[in-house]
């Protein structure tokens, strides 16, 4: 096929992604928020704050129940308005509402997440596995680059690879599918980036509140009100089927080694993408039936609802007990077994194969090439953040509630909020520092654990790694989800 | 690593288990193999086993500081170097490991007093040479008590093998490979050949007389090189 023909299409079919994409959030945002409200019959009634209308109206300046949008209380007087926002109040064209809007965009997350979180993560792990797996060999590893006398202990070795992999040749052989060779590189890394959309990294921050303490019973109560509004949620696409779309997303970063392999116009070459294709479907299956149990205790696939609730409604979301590693431990070991098994690395590397193929991108060089890596040290990243999302509380420290820690008390059951104990109150600010902090510590000390696993364990034969996707992961998963199910049936009777 | 170390001497120890032997052969035994169990094929002991390991490994190597390349303790002494890590490694610029005395580095011409060439270019050491390195072109001595001298002393660092030989040969202690230096780096063949000059650059005073007078050389000696050698009173005496 010329190239021309095969390059229209993949363009059409991004193309039409994204625009299936949009419109998709798009939906989802209005189910979220519901329609902009314009008046509509409410009885009228003497209120003075929003928790005595109910039903989602609110105490209007005038001292009555209604559902108009509201004016920004900041200017205090009355004003009619021609479009409500998506949290009830009058549009604000001002450079507050644009601040809010832009920070509530997922486009803005997207690059906090990944400019700020995961690409820096991602290049200084690629300096962590070296000088990690020299540690644990009884040598110094790498810790020369240096600019001027800065040497960080070779921090910036990273920016030196970086540095050598941009200026290197830009090498295609020749009898390659030129236009496939360009797509793999991307068709790896792509997904990945796109997969964080579901992550909840950090708590929904209330930018009116920040300075003071956060009270979760008038944020249940009356999410609405004013102290709540222009809340910006850590998560980029919050959707029901959150980790099916992980499955789904993930799972076509294979088809860039794959077609690497395909295009590369070179046996070894083709024989790594094969095995990358072959290993992740042996894996693919473990890893969702993995998650299936989590699913069943949680009561929902949707990542952020898995952090802010827990496995049961009794005990505070932030409660290590109350983390899904106590109520699912086999899915979590065979879950975070089949990952790493995604990510193709040691002892999974069977599609890289170094001594023997090299892999399928024996072919590639330079930032092309580069691209492929840092793919894998992302995925690493993203592993690691989806079990601690699922697994190990996410954003949640423990026994820090919405207002402070909280030892000791009880969660009323009618709002869902964690009442009485002890507490040491603390700014709606700390709370927001500390909760991103722990997520950012779990995702360190789990990509700490998987070079551990990387550089501890030697590679499994073909057969080997079969067996143990096939023949013990998959029937262990079956098992998992067999009595979780039963469990759940018997002792909390739904 | 105690434990699993244990296990490892005592299997190698007992040796295979027996089941019977042959009476006709009595070399021939049935022996009992051990099969990976079902339980082993989960590799979860062995992983959490090797994780042991290597984590203790790193902690060890993160915490604890680096140990001094030199550290070497007495027999019986308490080692100082017991709470410093593993690393092994040297990082060559700014650290160098200390060579062993007898350690064979490039070559070098000693002097007599009058820092004239101490060489009478009698070939032992050309003939000695397996490598066939050594090139001398003899010339007439202008001391009429010393029969001759090196015009020309070339040695093709490239070819020598450094076997010592020459040094052993040499009847006047004037050539030596005590210099602790490794043969340099070159761009062109050519650079990679010693001559007198060089080699007499490099070279010192040598104070051995014929028949095991005079001073010791190990203690007029200065050695160049990275580290200073230890110098031991025992030491032979270097004439011959």
């Amino acid at each position: 096929m010329k190239n021309w023909v095969v390059k229209l299409f993949t363009l059409t079919l991004l193309v039409l992604g994204a625009c299936t994409e949009h419109g998709q959030l798009k939906k989802e945002l209005k189910d979220a928020y519901g329609q902009p409200r314009k008046d509509e019959s409410v009885p009228t009634a003497s209120c003075k704050a929003d928790d005595q209308c109910g039903d989602g109206a609110y105490c209007g300046l005038d001292g009555t129940c209604t559902r108009d949008c509201r004016p920004v209380p900041a200017q205090g007087e009355e004003q009619t308005c021609d479009a409500c926002n998506t949290k009830g109040y009058c549009e604000d064209k001002g450079a507050g509402g644009w601040a809010a809007a832009i920070l509530d965009w997922p486009g803005t997350k997207w690059i906090f997440l990944i400019l700020v979180l995961v690409m820096p993560l991602a290049s200084i792990l690629t300096w962590m596995e070296r000088r990690q797996s020299a540690m644990m060999q009884d040598r110094l590893g790498p810790n020369r680059a240096n600019i001027g006398p800065i040497k960080l202990k070779g921090i910036l070795h990273f920016v030196a690879d970086a540095v050598k992999m941009i200026f290197k040749e830009d090498f295609i052989p020749a009898n390659v599918h030129k236009g496939l060779y360009a797509l793999a590189p991307i068709l790896a890394i792509a997904p990945v980036f796109i997969a964080f959309a579901i992550i909840p990294f950090g708590p929904t921050i209330y930018p009116h509140a920040l300075t003071q303490t956060l009270d979760p019973v008038a944020l249940a109560q009356s999410p609405q009100s004013f102290a709540f509004a222009d809340a910006i949620r850590m998560q980029m696409f919050q959707v029901d089927f959150g980790l099916i779309f992980y499955f789904a997303v993930l799972t076509l970063a294979n088809y860039g080694g794959t077609i690497a392999g395909w295009a590369s116009y070179n046996k070894w070459a083709l024989l790594g993408g094969l095995r990358s294709s072959s290993q992740m479907m042996s894996y693919e299956v473990a890893m969702g039936l993995a998650l299936m149990g989590a699913f069943l205790v949680a009561g929902s696939l949707e990542p952020g609802y898995i952090v802010s609730h827990g496995a049961v409604a009794s005990m505070s979301a932030s409660n290590p007990l109350n983390w899904l590693w106590l109520w699912q431990p086999v899915g979590l070991v065979l879950f975070f077994t089949a990952a790493i098994a995604e990510t193709k690395r040691a002892p999974f590397d069977i599609p890289e194969g170094e001594p023997e193929i090299i892999g399928y991108f024996v072919e590639y060089s330079g930032l092309r090439w580069g691209l492929f890596f840092l793919a894998e040290f992302i995925e690493i990243v993203f592993v690691s953040a989806v079990v601690a999302t699922v697994f190990l509380g996410g954003w949640q420290v423990p026994f820090l509630d919405a207002d402070g820690f909280r030892i000791g008390g009880w969660v009323d059951q009618a709002t869902g909020v964690s009442m009485g104990g002890s507490v040491l109150k603390l700014p709606h600010a700390i709370v927001v520092a500390l909760q991103f902090g722990a997520f950012g510590l779990k995702v360190v000390l789990l990509c700490w654990f998987q070079l551990m696993i990387r550089w501890t364990l030697p590679r499994f034969r073909a057969d080997q790694l079969m067996n143990l996707g096939w023949k013990l992961l998959l029937p262990l998963a079956l098992a998992n989800i067999m009595v979780t199910a039963l469990i759940k049936l018997i002792f909390m009777g739904s | 690593m105690g434990s699993s170390h244990h296990d490892t001497h005592e299997d190698q120890g007992a040796g295979p288990v027996i089941i019977s032997v042959s009476d006709r052969h009595p070399r021939s035994k049935t022996i009992q193999v051990v099969r990976p169990e079902s339980a082993d094929t989960t590799f979860l002991a062995a992983t959490a086993k090797g994780l042991g390991i290597t984590l203790k490994h790193f902690a060890k190597n993160l915490f604890l500081p680096l140990k001094k390349l030199s550290g070497r303790a007495k027999a019986g002494a308490p080692d100082p170097e017991r709470f410093k890590n593993d690393i092994e490694t040297v990082q060559y610029p700014e650290e160098r490991v200390i060579y062993p005395e007898r350690f064979r580095g490039l070559h070098r011409l000693t002097k007599r007093e009058d820092d004239s060439v101490r060489c009478v270019a009698c070939m032992c050491c050309p003939t000695v040479c397996p490598a066939n390195c050594i090139t001398i072109v003899p010339e007439e001595s202008t001391d009429s008590s010393i029969e001759k001298r090196p015009a020309i002393f070339e040695i093709d660092e490239l070819r020598c093998i450094a076997c010592g030989l020459c040094v052993e040969a040499c009847p006047c202690d004037a050539i030596r490979m005590d210099t602790g230096m490794h043969a340099h780096p070159v761009e062109d063949r050519a650079d990679a050949i010693e001559t007198l000059e060089s080699m007499l650059a490099r070279g010192i005073r040598s104070v051995a007389q014929q028949g095991g007078q005079g001073a010791n050389w190990r203690e007029t000696a200065v050695l160049p090189g990275p580290e200073k050698h230890t110098t031991p009173k025992n030491g032979p005496p270097g004439s011959r």
